[in-house]
């Protein structure tokens, strides 16, 4: 080692001042105040309103459109203040249906001043042979306490990234999150223009019809109803493609594509949202309404169909061993076995429900595979959207 | 007998180096984690097509070579160098000045002699007063690992110090800046020099001259490495090999108590689940903050916990924004990995900016595609833009003004990095997200959001906390690492000093052991 000197002030002086170092500290450390240190800050209490985890809330009114599509208007049920949202973003319900311990997740149709307010609105239709809408719509009733996760999604208008007016194209349940979006506007607390594209069959079928005329007073917005199946006057007829699109969009400006409906609803769209030839970063899908068979994804192993199999699931210290089939995704399994695991968006995107798969074969459909590089690396999977081929074990805590 | 030898509370970045470490000296080790990943803030996520890192710029004293820089060395030592896909950082760093009159826009290197040699192209003249700052690096970083591995002080320490530490001793007692006077490196050279200041979050008048030269020889001597999985990688490579060594580590898990008895820690408690983990030793990886004011029962807490926990001041709030953009690099005319934007060179005048949000003005902007090619797709790039706020300012904006409030901040930095830079971004971006303080202080649970744990003030910088390396032992078999310890803050740090106290904590059990 280089013995060269160094010298700052003077080589007493320096030292003197080293010796001091300790002293110091230990003064200053012992100068404290010894009144209790405090647990909590106003910004460390704003994390906690937005995102407070699990949220208690009670059914304070139900609204019923149809006997398929109903408004719940909930209210907290402990006195907390309800976490604020941003327009476009989801709920997720826990519910304990039989010996099954579900989650799904729900866009808010309500504002996100309407939560500043007291109320979340969910409205909830029912999905053909679903076992978890179906339920709520029979069974839910005023006064209900039901378990929340905090409002999440990333299906919201950001003024830095999106271009001033959207194009809504909404269709079935998917209106929700757009009645939000119209709300917020309307209120000013988005500045944005919508044009909505609202698909139904029939002018009967156009939940929130009364609610949009009225946001559709103010000039940021616009609402445009497409029916498929009836020719009625005011109403544009067929299935929302590029024509309409084109028909809509403000001229010689950027706009952003919002879509949000049922599968049938994508597929078409999508294919017509293609050949406006827009960039990516002007179409901005909503995932998780878009439910799909596992046998009509593409690249699954078909002659696995119905297959069953042993799932060994490791959490904590316990360790369980249930069933679960090839057609049916990991995360259902434990839902069926009663088994809670954080799970919320269930399409592979949010990743509460990363979980490592400790041995067994799977598949894993390419187009929901939301999993960082680590994780595939490391042998993490999203139970949500992966399917077991195998007898597998999983960790899941 | 407790079940567990050890059990770690957190699983950020000292938590896992210490409960590696721990496991590889055979301990039976629990981590209890309240998310479900590991690594803290060294994590990464997904929008769209995009996986962002969360909070890597560039890891320091990593060298090229097997057993090259302090963080290398504990890596290969732990068995995790190996499991990691490493990406060298190119350059150290672009340092550009918004409003000085003198405006500065520097592109430094790594390699001792070519940073000396640039700093001689930007500063005629510099060359000698900066192979001598070089010098004095090279001796400092030595004594540095030196003064990090004591665990008491004792008279062959002293002798030693004597022996071969004596610059040490000399500089410890300044500032950087005090140090660069002393030298007598020219002012601009000096401004380029000090461009680093904001990985430490404080001024050069204030920070510790070991502090700041350790921190340039880390970088400017090793170079520096990210992980091509982010630093999400880093954690659970980390995570995969505790668990080779038998450690058990619980996700979902959020500790809310540390169980003292007969005034010693002896277990702790995860919110909800009534069984108390029982340890023979406790290594708290939350914020000492959090494990004082809300972890342990008053009635147990010594009173000089509360004093000296008061008596610190928090180091900077964060703030990042995450950009993905649909054009390439060299599209966007983006060419350097990381960019420091100042208003001014001024170190002092611009940590006093950064009070206010309307203030501040600095930001270190990183693109992810120029230390790691090929991170996202073709024709894409990931850019990231950090800030610090050197006060709890973020605590006095309303809920209802939050959003706008990030917006506000996002676009001042757009604004700032196209000034800056002469690039044009706004109109190519694909995804964003922000992360405020109060994402910080949701994610880690940490006071007032801050990312840099303990503020290195002049009496508190880690000098001092090395020397004093036994500090926060307040209760017995209670142990803190990560970023609010000794070695400060930053992904380096983090891991020495998890490793660090596992070893000061196992050497004391073997002497306490023997003396029974």
């Amino acid at each position: 080692m280089s013995k060269q000197k160094f010298i700052v002030k003077s080589n007493f002086k320096d030292i003197k001042n080293f010796a001091k170092l300790i002293p110091q500290r230990k003064a200053m450390l012992k100068s404290g105040s010894a009144s209790p240190v405090p647990k909590t800050y106003p910004i460390n209490e704003l994390a906690k309103l937005n995102h407070p985890g699990k949220m208690n809330l009670v059914i304070d009114e139900i609204i019923e459109h149809s006997p398929d599509m109903k408004s719940f208007i909930f209210k907290s049920a402990d006195g907390k203040k309800l976490a604020p949202f941003r327009a476009g973003q989801y709920l997720t319900l826990k519910l304990k249906i039989g010996s099954s311990i579900v989650t799904r997740p729900y866009s808010i149709a309500s504002t996100p001043n309407n939560a500043r307010d007291g109320f979340y609105n969910l409205t909830i239709k029912r999905v053909p042979d679903g076992f978890v809408s179906g339920y709520i719509l029979d069974n839910f009733k005023v006064g209900d306490r039901i378990e929340a996760y905090s409002p999440e999604g990333t299906f919201v208008y950001e003024p830095i990234r999106d271009a001033k007016t959207v194009i809504g194209i909404a269709g079935g349940s998917g209106i929700t999150p757009f009645v939000s979006l119209a709300g917020s506007i309307d209120d000013g607390t988005c500045d944005a223009n919508l044009v909505l594209l609202y698909g139904a069959r029939t002018s009967e079928d156009l939940v929130f019809k009364k609610e949009l005329d009225d946001f559709a007073i103010n000039e940021k917005i616009k609402v445009v109803y497409v029916l498929s199946d009836s020719d009625e006057e005011g109403y544009e007829k067929g299935f929302i493609n590029a024509d309409i699109i084109k028909k809509y969009a403000p001229e010689g400006e950027d706009f952003s594509i919002f879509l949000c409906g049922p599968k049938a609803m994508y597929n078409f769209a999508g294919k017509e949202i293609e050949k406006l030839g827009i960039r990516k970063k002007f179409v901005r899908f909503e995932l998780f309404s878009s439910a799909t068979k596992a046998t009509e994804i593409p690249g699954f192993p078909m002659e696995k169909d119905g297959e069953k199999f042993n799932l060994t699931v490791k959490q904590f210290a316990s360790q369980k061993v249930i069933e679960c089939v090839a057609n049916e995704s990991i995360l259902v399994a434990l839902e069926r076995a009663g088994i809670e695991s954080p799970a919320r968006c269930r399409s592979g995107e949010c990743g509460f429900c990363r979980s490592k798969l400790v041995s067994g074969e799977v598949f894993i459909p390419s187009n929901t595979d939301g999993r960082r590089l680590a994780d595939i690396k490391f042998g993490y999977i999203h139970p949500c959207s992966t399917y077991p081929m195998s007898d597998i074990t999983i960790k899941i805590d | 007998m407790a079940k567990w030898d050890v059990v770690v509370i957190g699983a950020g970045n000292g938590g896992l180096s210490a409960a590696v470490t721990f496991a590889k000296a055979g301990k039976k080790v629990l981590i209890l984690e309240k998310h479900n990943v590991p690594g803290g803030y060294a994590t990464s996520f997904k929008r769209g097509r995009f996986e962002f890192e969360a909070s890597l710029h560039e890891l320091s004293s990593y060298g090229c070579v097997p057993g090259a820089g302090n963080v290398r060395k504990i890596f290969e030592e732990l068995g995790v160098h190996d499991k990691i896909e490493w990406s060298r950082i190119p350059d150290a760093y672009r340092m550009i000045t918004l409003s000085d009159p003198d405006k500065i826009d520097a592109i430094m290197p790594f390699g001792v002699s070519n940073f000396i040699d640039k700093m001689e192209y930007y500063v005629p003249g510099s060359r000698k007063k900066m192979e001598q700052i070089f010098d004095l690096c090279e001796r400092l970083t030595k004594t540095g690992e030196f003064f990090g591995n004591i665990s008491s002080i004792n008279k062959d320490l002293v002798s030693e110090v004597l022996d071969e530490h004596m610059d040490f001793v000399r500089v410890a007692p300044y500032s950087a800046n005090e140090i660069l006077k002393a030298v007598g490196l020219p002012k601009k050279a000096k401004d380029i020099f000090n461009a680093y200041w904001c990985y430490l979050g404080v001024d050069c008048d204030t920070i510790n001259a070991i502090h700041y030269l350790g921190l340039i020889d880390r970088y400017i001597n090793y170079g520096a490495v990210c992980a091509k999985g982010r630093s999400h990688e880093l954690s659970c490579a980390f995570q995969e090999r505790f668990e080779e060594l038998g450690g058990t580590i619980y996700f979902n898990s959020f500790v809310d108590k540390i169980v003292i008895k007969d005034g010693k820690a002896v277990g702790v408690q995860v919110k909800g689940r009534d069984e108390i983990e029982y340890a023979d030793t406790i290594l708290c990886n939350a914020a000492p903050h959090n494990a004082v004011a809300k972890m342990i029962d008053p009635k147990d807490l010594p009173e000089v916990a509360v004093r000296q926990t008061n008596a610190r001041k928090f180091a900077g709030r964060g703030f990042t924004m995450f950009l993905g953009l649909d054009k390439s690099p060299e599209e966007l005319g983006i060419t350097e990995h990381c960019y420091m934007i100042y208003d001014t060179a001024n170190t002092v005048q611009q940590v006093k900016s950064m009070e206010t949000i309307e203030g501040n003005n600095a930001q270190a902007t990183c693109c992810l595609n120029n230390a790691v090619p090929g991170c996202s797709p073709e024709g894409t790039t990931i850019l990231y833009f950090t800030t610090l706020y050197t006060a709890d300012c973020w605590s006095e904006v309303d809920e209802r003004d939050y959003v706008k409030m990030k917006e506000y901040v996002g676009n001042k930095m757009i604004d700032n990095f196209e000034k800056a830079t002469g690039t044009k971004i706004r109109d190519s971006i694909e995804e964003i997200e922000i992360a405020t303080p109060a994402t910080y202080a949701r994610y880690a649970d940490a006071p007032q959001g801050t990312i840099y744990g303990y503020n290195a003030e002049k009496w508190d910088g880690i000098v001092q906390r090395l020397l004093m390396p036994a500090s926060d032992d307040f209760i017995p078999n209670l142990y803190f690492a990560g970023g609010y310890c000794a070695q400060g803050l930053g992904f380096g740090s983090s891991y020495t000093n998890g490793y660090q106290t596992a070893k000061r904590v196992m050497k004391k059990q073997q002497k306490e052991a023997a003396k029974a």
